[in-house]
């Protein structure tokens, strides 16, 4: 019998269940933070491509800038949608004081080891949403970034990695929408009242070319005026 | 030939023709300046359903959108102007008592019918193309050129339009206006050939396009099934031209039910006029 119990308490040790529920998932997101410590600012050009059928529109060009720890700003001669979320590469967005940080899985993510965490925010304001992230263990890099669903918008970006300047960076992020449509006050048509609004389902491809990376952009490049804010 | 430019000389020596021009210039204007105003506002309301999740950047609000948001209005007002005219050319003949001086001068009633049918649709053309150039000007004046965001609100839509290829959809597109506007001419006509004054046609034309904008947009299968029968349901075609793909079969299919209807109603008004009595 006292054999026996040693056994199941070895097993239990020992289980996955129990190893995983023992060590910091945080721990992730410190490797992310050190790999990127050294990357202060960067410029790029984006090219995207969106595959929504509610949103019919050629690819679209910019230069992207962005300075840690959250400063960013789009350049364009023409207009320019990007996605808010899961757009662009901010290494400061996942800081380990700002979630409660829990292990999902362990997983193999394209031939490597890997792990699903969960992110909840401590602070609802800075981060409205939680988040769960894929992270490559071994190379330490974010795979996938998918929100939690809220107010019935889901979003998943997997995101595919190039070498840049010493940097491991995007070099393309696909992101799958899954949003409700707000009805606007556009351009009326006559002939299809009564309509329910439609989901905005689809794709957005987003390609990444040019870093210059750490070239010492200036704080007033961000500070010029954007598109109205929703009130 | 003669005919033609004398009627349309006498056409536009009458004060009330250019009701119409000055109204359209007061509209645009007006438009324009509170647009230039409440830019801010505007922008928001346009781009509600895609601002939560997209930054959006860019001049949206230019020229070439405010003239399609101008557009927009061409149903409501535009018919009305169109008939103050096309509705009294051939009933003001009879108010003022010059139709049977008319009719007994060398030129056949035929001639006569259709230089003023002509007459009324270059009137059209000519009200449609003022609008055209008065918001395309003062909108790029006032708001800078960019490119096109249609908003359609209604088919849960956003179609972007590259600005180089704004100028060539817009051409088309007012060409597809007055083509729908020519309709409401033919219509007026015809009142205006049946009547002895101007009010009955204009009042008549108006109730007709109100009446089937109305019974064509109720949300209702009945009124959903009727609606391919009313040519209001094709003058709004214009819209098609700043679609993304161009849908051309539809537009075609518009542009000759509005063909056909324009030729049915001045068919009739050229019998009616042929077969009128004058002696009475």
């Amino acid at each position: 019998m006292k054999k026996a119990c040693c056994l199941f308490l070895l097993l239990f040790l020992f289980s996955p269940e129990f190893v995983r529920a023992q060590e910091d998932p945080s721990r992730y997101l410190d490797s992310l933070e050190k790999k990127y410590s050294g990357l202060k600012d960067y410029r790029v050009d984006v090219n995207v491509h969106f595959d929504i059928e509610a949103l019919k529109a050629p690819n679209m060009q910019a230069t992207l800038y962005y300075k840690a720890p959250d400063k960013m700003k789009v350049d364009s001669r023409n207009v320019f949608f990007f996605p808010k979320e899961g757009g662009y590469f901010n290494p400061s967005l996942f800081k380990k004081k700002d979630f409660d940080v829990r292990l999902l899985e362990r997983l193999n993510y394209e031939g490597r080891g890997a792990v699903r965490l969960r992110l909840t925010p401590t602070e609802t304001n800075r981060h409205p949403q939680g988040f769960v992230l894929t992270i490559d263990t071994e190379r330490n890099l974010i795979r996938e970034i998918s929100t939690s669903p809220s107010e019935g918008r889901t979003l998943r970006a997997v995101i595919g990695y190039g070498e840049f300047a010493n940097f491991e960076l995007p070099a393309h992020i696909e992101l799958h929408l899954d949003i409700p449509s707000v009805e606007p006050n556009g351009m009326k048509e006559f002939g299809s009242f009564g309509q329910r609004p439609k989901r905005i389902t689809g794709k957005v491809k987003i390609a990444y070319s040019n870093y210059k990376v750490n070239s010492g952009l200036r704080d007033e490049i961000f500070n010029e005026a954007e598109f109205p804010k929703l009130k | 030939m003669k005919l033609l430019w004398l009627e349309i000389f006498k056409t536009f020596s009458r004060w009330r023709t250019y009701i119409a021009f000055g109204f359209i210039a007061l509209i645009v204007i007006l438009t324009e300046i509170v647009m230039k105003l409440s830019a801010d506002e505007i922008m928001i309301r346009m781009m509600r359903s895609l601002q939560k999740d997209f930054l959006i950047f860019g001049n949206l609000l230019n020229g070439w959108f405010v003239t399609a948001f101008i557009m927009n209005s061409l149903h409501i007002h535009i018919p009305f102007l169109i008939t103050l005219v096309a509705g009294d050319i051939v009933s003001s003949e009879s108010t003022s008592g010059t139709v049977r001086l008319l009719l007994i001068r060398p030129p056949s009633r035929s001639k006569i019918i259709t230089v003023k049918y002509l007459t009324s649709l270059f009137y059209t053309t000519a009200i449609v193309l003022f609008l055209a150039c008065m918001s395309i000007f003062l909108g790029l004046a006032l708001f800078g050129s960019g490119d096109l965001i249609m908003n359609y609100a209604t088919r849960f839509r956003i179609v972007f339009i590259p600005e180089a290829e704004i100028p060539v959809r817009m051409l088309l597109a007012f060409a597809a206006a007055i083509w729908s506007m020519t309709v409401v001419a033919s219509m007026a006509f015809l009142f205006s050939t049946l009547a002895e004054n101007s009010i009955g046609p204009i009042i008549g034309t108006m109730a007709v396009v109100v009446v089937f904008f109305l019974l064509g947009n109720f949300p209702f299968d009945f009124f959903r099934a009727l609606s391919p029968y009313l040519f209001t349901t094709y003058m709004i075609f214009w819209q098609r031209f700043l679609d993304d793909p161009i849908p051309w079969q539809e537009i075609a299919r518009s542009a000759i039910i509005l063909g056909l209807h324009n030729i049915g109603l001045f068919l009739i008004a050229f019998v009616a006029f042929n077969k009128k009595d004058i002696t009475s």
